[in-house]
């Protein structure tokens, strides 16, 4: 269950970073089928919470990998691709 | 055309808005302090902002939402610069009836905005690039200022950052002032910018000699003392400042309160690189202003000096002073608010042009602070308390590194 456990605590890192950059919503409104841009966020806000999660995660992922992430989902596959 | 000044926001060390300036400059509230020892030889006083909570100062304007929106991740000094321009504009009712947002312009005055951040964030750079903040992009642009003030307050207009070292406020206001005179636009928010210096900047100021209590064991002994034989330097201050500078006939039509008018300015360079102040430059730039105000040195009743209480500035612009204002010199009432609330740096001018239109609108001039022994016996120093004044017109001096003299005319609303 190793695999599931690094995932949720993935996606918990991501959604703790949305809500710093997107204070007026509830951790609930973030979920793994959500998309950044449907909670509210801008293009940077979006990078933001990119280098945050890298930066708590300990990772570097080109920026050219992100090209293709469309929603949290791939973002959280993106990031456990290099964890 | 008439250009007015029809709304006003300050925040520094001695005061959080325009209410408790006034009663700070009358009580010649003093916002220096002896900071901790930064241990590389820099600046050992300093005049900060204290308490600053940009939600809670944000959630008294109209735009507060959408300031908080915007904003609430940017670096604390655009902050303040935000709070200062969302209180100048509702002080213009620009909330409630305005140009259209087109005929709205901004100009921020000040540039090297944002050493400090820049230099905070330096380890993380140096520990993994990769992470630093994707809004980092953004908010090392002194540009920045003006796109997050235009966003939350809705100007479309002309705008951009200007620049002139610590006489940046008075170029910001001679530029808003030209914006407004041209017709390109109606109304034109000035924001002077609070100034982020890092600590190699702050030290390099104190190696040419600029600053006061660099590097000593006793700051509090050098002080801050403008005008005075032991004068020794400049103490750096936390503050930004907003003007609205309108069309008079603009200002009228939306009913709006006119709180004085800029009358006149020049702004005229020296052909230098260097520090040093240019008797002569300044006294022209007080005689044009003048001159543009139609008014003689006679009817000036009041003066806000550059006065940063560096030796060699202090000298000349007394100097310079008694040059502009030939017989009349001795007449007008002299201060420096650099006194109280430390050299604002790049907000300097517009910080100094609120203070100076608080007291013609409170007929009172505010002390001059640790002025014991005057540089000069001629020049009508206010003591060190504030004293009555009816004052119908002022000169607002500002002077800066690389040559750049600056003086504007400021005339009573009603007179």
């Amino acid at each position: 269950m190793a695999f599931t456990m690094n995932e949720d605590e993935i996606f918990e890192t991501v959604r703790r970073n949305v809500l710093k950059v997107l204070p007026e919503l509830t951790p609930d409104e973030v979920t793994i089928d959500g998309t950044l841009s449907d909670l509210g966020a801008n293009s940077i806000d979006r990078a933001d919470v990119v280098t945050m999660t890298m930066e708590d995660l300990g990772m570097v992922i080109p920026v050219a990998e992100f090209q293709d992430v469309s929603d949290i989902r791939s973002l959280v596959d993106l990031l456990k691709k290099h964890s | 055309m008439r250009v007015v000044v029809t709304g006003m926001g300050v925040l520094c060390s001695v005061a959080p808005d325009v209410p408790s300036f006034t009663d700070a400059l009358r009580e010649g509230r003093c916002g220096i302090v002896p900071m901790p020892d930064p241990g590389d030889g820099g600046p050992r006083l300093a005049a900060p902002v204290r308490d600053f909570c940009f939600s809670e100062a944000a959630s008294a304007f109209e735009a507060g939402r959408v300031a908080l929106r915007v904003a609430h991740r940017s670096p604390e000094p655009l902050q303040m610069d935000l709070v200062t321009a969302m209180q100048a504009f509702e002080d213009a009712g620009l909330h409630r009836s305005a140009p259209p947002a087109d005929r709205l312009g901004l100009v921020v005055s000040g540039h090297n905005l944002s050493s400090g951040y820049v230099h905070d964030l330096h380890p993380k750079y140096e520990d993994n690039p990769a992470h630093l903040p994707a809004r980092f992009a953004l908010h090392f642009m002194d540009t920045d200022r003006v796109g997050t003030v235009s966003q939350v307050l809705g100007i479309k207009g002309e705008g951009y950052t200007v620049g002139g070292a610590s006489a940046s406020g008075n170029v910001g206001l001679v530029n808003g002032s030209r914006l407004v005179e041209s017709g390109a636009v109606d109304a034109c928010l000035v924001v002077g910018a609070m100034t982020d210096m890092s600590p190699m900047e702050k030290r390099g100021l104190a190696t040419i000699g600029a600053v006061a209590g660099a590097d000593t064991e006793d700051p509090e002994q050098a002080g801050c003392r403008p005008f005075d034989e032991h004068h020794e330097g400049f103490v750096a201050g936390q503050g930004a400042a907003c003007v609205v500078l309108e069309n008079e006939e603009s200002a009228r039509s939306r009913g709006a309160r006119i709180l004085a008018e800029l009358a006149g300015y020049d702004l005229k360079l020296s052909g230098t690189s260097m520090p040093e102040p240019d008797e002569d430059g300044e006294a022209r730039v007080m005689a044009n202003a003048m001159t543009m105000a139609g008014i003689g040195p006679d009817d000036i009743d009041y003066v806000n000096a550059h006065a940063t209480a560096t030796p060699r500035g202090d000298e000349i612009e007394v100097l310079a002073l008694r040059r502009a204002l030939g017989q009349a010199f001795g007449k007008p009432w002299v201060n420096s608010t650099k006194g109280l609330v430390g050299h604002c740096m790049c907000a300097a001018g517009v910080v100094e042009a609120v203070a100076t239109i608080i007291q013609m609108r409170h007929d009172f001039v505010h002390p001059n602070l640790n002025l014991n022994r005057p540089i000069n016996y001629d020049c009508r120093f206010v003591p060190d308390t504030a004293q009555p004044a009816r004052i119908g017109h002022a000169l607002s001096n500002s002077f800066g590194f690389g040559g750049f003299n600056t003086s504007v005319v400021l005339r009573r609303a009603d007179g």
